[in-house]
């Protein structure tokens, strides 16, 4: 592939990075792994670079195909014995708006969200996007009322995990 | 969901600091090697695919019969390894015809379920050719019953006086030794395929018992 598709690429993945952090976030447990997926995705969005056409923007191309490796593609590499576990959740909310109860109840908020299966947190993180419905099933390949469903019951099932 | 929100408006703001990769990180790792589920499926694939094709290609059965004086039969099985290639290329045609169509860019399902049928091709031909190898063999070990002298005399016991405890060590031998080179390989798959493929089949369920 050209030089100048190469420079492209690089250039819009810098700037849109932080999409692909959440989505690593979201789906690892550890830094190494973290990293790890987000070469995989790396490699998968370059692979599929040439047939972007702009059609829609970077980023919303850049999360189907990095929720597809995180969910489908990436095989964890089992043989991993030292990890560095995340240091403790960083801050949800900046300085001037900081109040720490709230920022408490959105920690654990995330935390319970961490605890889903793989298919319950790509629609949350869609959710969390602001993607509506159909968005949501385009992306996942199912029907908009049956995401619209499983939202509803995800929201039940994060209320149990933080009311027990 | 309150909760749920609260944690929306602080994710749209996303003050959250990731350790940002630069541009030559970035080059660095369009140089690395995929190291994806596709990949390691494919890889093994071919490897299925060349082994069975070898087997089939190396399997010469031109001269068990000739040993057998059984000349006469060699040009069915002329015609049988003709379809039995035709058969071969069609799976190889097919299997290649599934890999490319899987991208990354389908949605979660579809791509899901291109895999799965990508795996599925060659699933089906390794049972192919293992059908074919037990057939193969049923058909050599009749061969040599019907052309081979000492199997007669074996042969003959069995269409005499106190055939029936000879015929029934004879067919029990054989079947057990088909059915634990068939097992063996049953096991394989399984045990590969299974850890190769725990997670995808556990969210294809989940995401099709969303649809249901």
């Amino acid at each position: 592939m050209s030089d100048h598709l190469e420079q492209l690429f690089v250039k819009q993945l810098k700037e849109n990075q932080n999409i692909i952090h959440k989505i690593c976030r979201l789906y690892t447990n550890d830094e190494d792994a973290h990293k790890d997926l987000f070469q995989e995705v790396t490699i998968q969005l370059w692979k599929a670079f040439p047939k972007f056409r702009g059609e829609s923007k970077f980023s919303t191309w850049a999360y189907r195909v990095a929720l597809n490796t995180a969910i489908t593609l990436y095989k964890k590499s089992t043989r991993r014995v030292a990890t560095t576990p995340y240091e403790g959740q960083k801050h949800f909310l900046s300085l001037d708006e900081y109040n720490f109860e709230e920022e408490e109840q959105i920690k654990l908020m995330y935390q319970a969200v961490q605890q889903l299966n793989d298919i319950e947190k790509a629609l949350v993180f869609l959710y969390l996007e602001d993607k509506d419905y159909t968005e949501i099933s385009q992306t996942l390949g199912i029907t908009e009322v049956n995401a619209r469903v499983k939202m509803n019951r995800i929201k039940g099932k994060l209320k149990k995990i933080l009311n027990p | 969901m309150e909760e749920l929100d609260l944690l929306k408006k602080a994710w749209q703001k996303d003050t959250h600091q990731y350790e940002q990769v630069s541009e030559t990180d970035i080059y660095k790792m369009l140089h690395t090697k995929s190291s994806s589920l596709v990949k390691w499926i494919l890889i093994i694939s071919i490897f299925e695919v060349l082994f069975w094709t070898l087997i089939s290609v190396l399997w010469n059965t031109d001269d068990f019969l000739e040993k057998l004086h059984a000349e006469n039969t060699i040009i069915y099985f002329k015609v049988w390894n003709f379809i039995n290639y035709v058969v071969i290329l069609g799976f190889i045609y097919s299997f290649y015809k599934n890999y490319i169509k899987i991208t990354a860019t389908a949605s979660t399902k579809q791509l899901m379920q291109d895999i799965l049928k990508t795996r599925k091709t060659v699933q089906y031909y390794v049972w192919y050719n293992l059908g074919m190898a037990v057939v193969s063999l049923i058909i050599g070990f009749v061969l040599q019953f019907v052309f081979n002298p000492k199997m007669k005399l074996i042969a003959d016991r069995i269409a005499h006086e106190d055939s029936y405890n000879t015929l029934c060590i004879t067919v029990g031998v054989i079947l057990l030794a088909l059915v634990v080179v068939v097992g063996l390989f049953w096991l394989f798959y399984r045990l590969l395929y299974g850890i190769l493929l725990r997670k995808l089949n556990s969210n294809y369920k989940e995401l099709k018992k969303i649809d249901l």
